[in-house]
C-alpha cells in the first residue's frame, strides 16, 4: 500500500472511528483511563494483526477455503444451539471463557467466501441453476440463526448476502421476484415464524404505547442523542449513563451515549469519517486501473467495505428510532470479540485486496 | 464480455455507494432534528429521568389549652419498613420474624417483601414501633438487612373525652374533604395530605395547623435508587393553636354529668371566648384513631349517640329558660308590665280552640306578676302574654337573638337554632304559625328548638343587658357587638334580679342549688320531651327513663359583675333546677376560683 493523500485520508478516517469508538466504550463502561488503553490496545493490536496476516497469505489461497470456511460456521452456529449460553431468551454466544463469540455474526463473511469460490469456477457466469442453488444456500444458511432466534442478524445476513451477489452481478429478475415474493411472504412469517419476543419488538416499534419496554429503550436512546443538542454534553458526562437509563449502552446503543458526549458536531464528525472512509476506499477499489479478469478480489474488497458502512448506518438508524430495534453492533464501537474480529476480518480483506491488486 | 462484467461492476457498486451517501444523509438529518431541533425537549425529558424529588411532611401545629395545657400535638413515631434499596435475605426475613414472632407472621412478611420489591414501594413490616421493640430491634438488627426504621408523625390527643368534640379528629381524605376544603384553602393540593381534620377544630384550623410541605430534590437512576440529595426546599411546620378551652373546668363539668347524657357550655362575659363546651356520653379522641371500621360503625350506632357533639349541634326545647328572654319582648312591645298579675290555677284555657295546657304545678301559683311568674316559672302568665304576641314582631326578635343564623364561626360541626316564622312552618307543616302556636312557643316548649351553645349565649344576653357577641373558639373575628331590643335600664334591673331571686329565693326554682357566695343568677327549665295532656299520662311517662323531661339550666355569675354564663342541658333529667343548676354551679365555682 503505498502512502499517497487518498490513502492518508483513508486511514486517518478508519483511525479517528476507531479511536472515537474505545473512547466511547471506555466512557461507557469504566472510570479507569488504563481500561481505555488497553480497549484501544487491543482494538488496533487485533485490527493490525488480523490485517498483517491477511497481508501475508495469498488472497486465492484463502478463497479456495471459501466453502470449508462456511460450513465450519453453520456447524459453529448450529452448536450455539448445544453448547451456547443464554442472554434475553436467545442463544447467540459461545463462551470460550476469556472471550465470548457469536458465530452467525461471520455468516456474512464466510457466505461471501464460499460464493467467491463457486463462482470464480465458473467465472462468473450466473447460470439460472447457479443463481438459485446459491439462494437457496443463502437463505437455508440464515435459516439457524433466525431459529436462535435471532431475526435482526439473520435478516441482516440474507440483505447483505444479496448484496454480495448484486455486486458480483447477479440478474436482477431474481432481486424483483425476492422483492415481490418476500413482500407477500412477510404476513405469514409475522403470524406463524416469528416468536413473541420478536414480534413485541416489531410491535413496539409501531405502537406509540410507551410502556412497552422496547419502545422505552428507543426513548431513552433518543433522549441520549437529543440531550447532546449541538456541542454536546462534553466526554465522560453522559448523564443517561450514569444514572443507567439507557439499557445495553455498550453494545447496540452504545452511539447514543457517544452523540449525548460530542453532541450534533461530533455526530457529524464521525459520519464524515466514516462516507470519507466507505466512498473513497470503495472508489479507489473500483476505478483500479489495471482490472484482472479475475474481478473477485474486487467484489470481495468493495462487499467488505459496503457492509461496514451499512452496518454503521442500520445501528444508527436503529438507536435513533427510523428501524426496529433488531440488535446489531456499531463497528468498532461496540464492546464484543465477534464484532470486533469480524470488522478486523473485513479491514484485512479490503487492505488485502487493494495490496492484492498492486 | 470482461468489460461486460467490469461495467455490470462498477454501475453496481455505484448503485450502492449512491444509496449509502443517501442513507448517510438521512442520518445526518435525522440527528440533526433530534439534537438541534427537539434538543432542548429531550434534554428536559432527561432531567425528568434523572431528578426527582419527595415531601418532606411537617408537623401539625399542636393545639393549646387556655390553661396551658398540650391537648393535640404530633408525636414522632418509628415504624419497621422494608428497604427499597436492598432486598431483604431469606435469612434476614426468617430472623425479624422470630423476633417479633407475636407480631409478624412469616408467611405476610415475605408477600410484603415480595410487593416492595415488584411495586418498588415502602412497605410498613411494623407499625408504630414501641420502646421495647425499637430497642430489641437495634440491638439484634445488626445482622437483619434489607430493613430499615423510618419515622413520622401521629396526633397524639390527651385522652380525657370531655375534650374530643371540640378538638374533632383527622382522619383519612375522601372526596367530600376536598370539596370542603378547596375553596376555604387557597391553592389546596389535596394530594399532598394523606390524613386532614374531619371534624371539630382539627378541621376548621387545618390550614393554619398543616403547615407546608418541603421538598427534598435528589437524582435517581433507572431502577430508581442511588439517591443524591441535591436541595431541599425550605418546609414550614403548622402554626400552634391557642384555644379558649379551660382544662380543668372542662374535665370537672364532663365528671359531673356522670356519664348521663348532655351538654355544658359556657361563655366567658369578657370576650365571648367559649370556655367550658362538653358533650356526653364521649369518647377520647385517640381511641378513634387507631379504631376499625366495624369498631366505627358501632360508634355511630350507639344510641347515645357519643360521636354527636351535642354543644354546637343538639337541639332542644328551651322550656322555661326561654321566659326572660321573652320577657324583654314582651316589656319592650308594651305586652305587659310588672304590675299585671294574673290568677294562675296550674293551667291555661286558650278560649278560641277550646284547649287546656297544663302547667308543671299542679294547682298553680295563685296571684302572680312577670316577677313571680319568672322567679317560681309559671307557665300560664306566659302562654297568657303569648296570645297577644304579633307574629312580625316576635319573628324579628328570635332573629335578633340569633335565631336562625350562625352563632360560632369556629363551631364545626355548628347547628343554628331555627329561626320559627311562616317560612319554616309552612317547610315542615305546610301551614302558617297561627296563634295556638305561641301558646307553646311562648313557654319555650313547641316547635322552638335552641342548641346548649345558643342558650349558654342568651344567658350572656341577659347578664351583659342585651349586648352581645358572637362567642368563639380560637380566632375573635371582628366581633361585631349586637343589641337586641332595648328595654330601659330599670327594667333590666327588675329582670335581673327576678333571675337572682330564681336561685336566691326560697320559692325560686334553683333555690335547691344552694348557690352560696357564687353571686348565681339563673333560670331553670324542664323540656319535655312527648306531649302529655294529663298527670296520669306523665306518671307512665316518668317510668321510662328516655322519655323523662330534659333538664335545663342556664345562668351567669357573678351577678354583680357577669364574668361567666352557662348552660346545662341533661337528657331525661326531668328536673332543671336540681339536676341541671349543681353542675352549673360546681362549674362556675371552678372557673371563677381561678382568678
Amino acid at each position: 500500500m503505498i502512502f499517497n493523500l487518498r490513502n492518508s485520508i483513508i486511514l486517518f478516517s478508519l483511525m479517528t472511528i476507531i479511536l472515537m469508538g474505545s473512547l466511547t466504550i471506555y466512557s461507557v463502561t469504566s472510570i479507569d483511563i488504563n481500561y481505555f488503553l488497553r480497549f484501544l490496545l487491543i482494538n488496533i493490536f487485533v485490527i493490525l494483526l488480523v490485517v498483517l496476516l491477511f497481508n501475508q497469505i495469498n488472497l486465492n489461497r484463502i478463497f479456495s477455503f471459501g466453502w470449508l470456511l462456511f460450513l465450519f460456521n453453520i456447524l459453529l452456529v448450529l452448536s450455539v444451539e448445544v453448547f451456547g449460553k443464554e442472554i434475553n431468551g436467545s442463544k447467540r454466544w459461545l463462551d470460550f471463557g476469556f472471550l465470548s463469540l457469536q458465530p452467525s455474526e461471520f455468516m456474512k463473511i464466510t457466505f461471501a467466501l464460499f460464493a467467491i469460490q463457486y463462482l470464480r469456477f465458473y467465472s462468473f457466469k450466473f447460470s439460472k441453476f447457479r443463481t438459485i442453488f446459491l439462494l437457496l444456500v443463502l437463505f437455508l444458511s440464515a435459516i439457524p440463526i433466525i431459529a436462535q432466534p435471532d431475526l435482526g442478524t439473520g435478516l441482516v445476513y440474507i440483505f447483505l448476502g444479496l448484496m454480495f451477489l448484486f455486486i458480483c452481478g447477479m440478474h436482477r429478475v431474481y432481486f424483483t421476484a425476492i422483492g415481490i415474493f418476500g413482500a407477500l411472504l412477510s404476513p405469514l412469517i409475522y403470524s406463524f415464524g416469528l416468536t413473541s419476543y420478536q414480534k413485541g419488538r416489531i410491535i413496539s416499534w409501531f405502537s406509540s404505547d410507551q410502556t412497552l419496554s422496547e419502545k422505552w429503550n428507543i426513548l431513552q436512546s433518543e433522549i441520549s442523542i437529543g440531550s447532546g443538542g449541538f456541542s454536546g454534553e462534553g466526554f465522560l458526562n453522559s448523564k443517561q449513563n450514569e444514572f443507567n437509563f439507557l439499557p445495553e449502552a455498550d453494545t447496540d446503543f452504545i452511539f447514543s451515549i457517544y452523540a449525548e458526549q460530542f453532541g450534533f458536531i461530533g455526530v457529524f464528525l464521525i459520519l464524515i469519517m466514516l462516507g470519507c472512509f466507505i466512498v473513497m476506499t470503495t472508489l479507489l477499489t473500483m476505478t483500479e486501473k489495471r482490472l484482472t479478469s479475475d474481478l473477485s478480489p474486487y467484489y470481495i474488497g468493495t462487499y467488505c467495505t459496503l457492509v461496514i458502512g451499512f452496518s454503521f448506518l442500520l445501528n444508527i438508524l436503529m438507536v435513533s428510532g427510523m428501524i426496529p430495534v433488531v440488535g446489531l453492533p456499531l463497528p468498532f464501537f461496540t464492546k464484543g470479540g465477534s464484532s470486533l474480529l469480524c470488522f478486523s476480518i473485513m479491514l484485512g480483506l479490503i487492505f488485502t485486496s487493494r495490496g492484492f491488486l498492486k | 464480455m470482461k468489460d461486460n462484467k467490469i461495467h455490470i461492476y462498477r454501475t453496481r457498486t455505484k448503485i450502492l455507494l449512491s444509496f449509502f451517501v443517501c442513507i448517510l444523509t438521512l442520518v445526518i438529518v435525522r440527528f440533526f432534528y433530534l439534537q438541534i431541533i427537539q434538543g432542548n425537549e429531550l434534554r428536559e425529558l432527561r432531567e425528568q429521568n434523572i431528578n426527582a424529588f419527595e415531601y418532606i411532611y411537617p408537623k401539625r401545629g399542636r393545639i393549646i389549652s387556655r390553661d396551658g395545657t398540650v391537648l393535640a400535638e404530633d408525636r414522632k413515631v418509628f415504624s419497621l419498613a422494608i428497604d427499597i434499596e436492598q432486598k431483604p435475605s431469606e435469612q434476614s426475613i426468617n430472623k425479624l420474624a422470630d423476633l417479633f414472632s407475636e407480631k409478624i407472621i412469616v408467611e405476610d412478611l415475605r408477600l410484603k417483601v415480595g410487593n416492595s420489591i415488584r411495586f418498588r414501594r415502602t412497605e410498613i413490616v411494623i407499625n408504630k414501633l414501641t420502646q421495647e421493640d425499637l430497642a430489641k430491634y437495634l440491638v439484634s438488627g445488626a445482622d437483619i438487612t434489607g430493613f430499615s426504621v423510618i419515622e413520622g408523625y401521629e396526633r397524639q390527643y390527651n385522652s380525657h373525652p370531655s375534650i374530643f368534640h371540640v378538638l374533632g379528629h383527622m382522619g383519612y381524605i375522601n372526596n367530600s374533604d376536598v370539596k370542603y376544603f378547596s375553596p376555604r384553602i387557597s391553592e389546596y393540593n389535596s394530594k399532598l395530605w394523606s390524613k386532614v381534620g374531619k371534624s371539630g377544630l382539627e378541621r376548621v384550623y387545618e390550614q393554619k395547623l398543616q403547615g407546608e410541605h418541603g421538598k427534598r430534590f435528589f437524582q435517581r437512576n433507572a431502577r430508581g435508587d442511588r439517591r443524591v440529595v441535591t436541595d431541599i426546599s425550605p418546609f414550614r411546620e403548622g402554626e400552634d393553636l391557642s384555644i379558649s378551652i379551660d382544662f380543668e373546668a372542662q374535665k370537672l363539668a364532663y365528671e359531673l354529668m356522670d356519664e348521663r347524657k348532655g351538654s355544658v357550655v359556657v361563655i366567658d362575659l369578657q370576650d365571648f371566648s367559649i370556655p367550658v363546651a362538653i358533650s356526653t356520653p364521649s369518647i377520647s379522641a385517640n381511641d378513634l384513631r387507631d379504631i376499625s371500621s366495624s369498631q366505627y360503625q358501632d360508634l355511630l350506632n350507639d344510641p347515645a349517640r357519643p360521636l354527636f357533639n351535642r354543644a354546637f349541634m343538639g337541639l332542644y326545647p328551651p322550656a322555661s329558660t326561654i321566659k326572660p328572654l321573652l320577657t324583654i319582648f314582651a316589656l319592650n312591645n308594651g305586652y305587659t308590665n310588672w304590675d299585671e298579675t294574673i290568677f294562675d290555677d296550674g293551667f291555661f284555657r286558650f278560649e278560641e280552640e277550646e284547649r287546656i295546657f297544663n302547667a308543671w304545678r299542679e294547682g298553680g301559683h295563685g296571684l302572680t306578676d312577670l316577677e313571680k311568674a319568672l322567679v317560681e316559672s309559671s307557665n300560664p302568665f306566659f302562654m297568657n302574654l303569648s296570645i297577644r304576641y304579633e307574629k312580625n314582631l316576635f319573628v324579628e326578635f328570635l332573629k335578633s337573638s340569633s335565631f336562625g343564623s350562625k352563632l360560632c364561626e369556629d363551631c364545626y360541626p355548628h347547628q343554628f337554632s331555627p329561626l320559627i316564622d311562616d317560612n319554616w312552618k309552612y317547610k315542615n307543616f305546610g301551614k302558617e304559625l297561627y296563634k295556638g302556636d305561641f301558646i307553646n312557643l311562648g313557654v319555650g316548649q313547641g316547635y322552638m328548638l335552641t342548641t346548649p351553645l345558643h342558650l349558654s349565649l342568651i344567658s350572656g344576653i341577659l347578664a351583659k343587658k342585651g349586648k352581645y357577641e358572637l362567642p368563639y373558639l380560637v380566632a375573635k373575628k371582628q366581633n361585631k357587638l349586637s343589641v337586641i331590643e332595648d328595654i330601659t335600664d330599670e327594667d333590666w334591673n327588675k329582670l335581673q334580679s327576678s333571675l337572682i331571686d330564681v336561685i336566691y329565693s326560697p320559692n325560686g326554682t334553683g333555690y335547691r342549688i344552694n348557690a352560696g357566695e357564687l353571686k348565681l343568677a339563673g333560670k331553670s327549665g324542664t323540656a319535655q320531651v312527648v306531649d302529655i295532656n294529663s298527670r296520669e299520662e306523665y306518671d307512665e311517662v316518668r317510668v321510662n327513663p328516655l322519655l323523662r323531661d330534659h333538664a335545663i339550666f342556664i345562668g351567669y355569675a357573678p351577678y354583680d359583675d357577669p364574668r361567666y354564663s352557662i348552660a346545662v342541658i341533661v337528657e331525661n333529667g326531668e328536673s332543671g333546677g336540681r339536676v341541671a343548676g349543681p353542675i352549673a354551679k360546681k362549674v362556675l365555682e371552678e372557673l371563677l376560683n381561678d382568678f
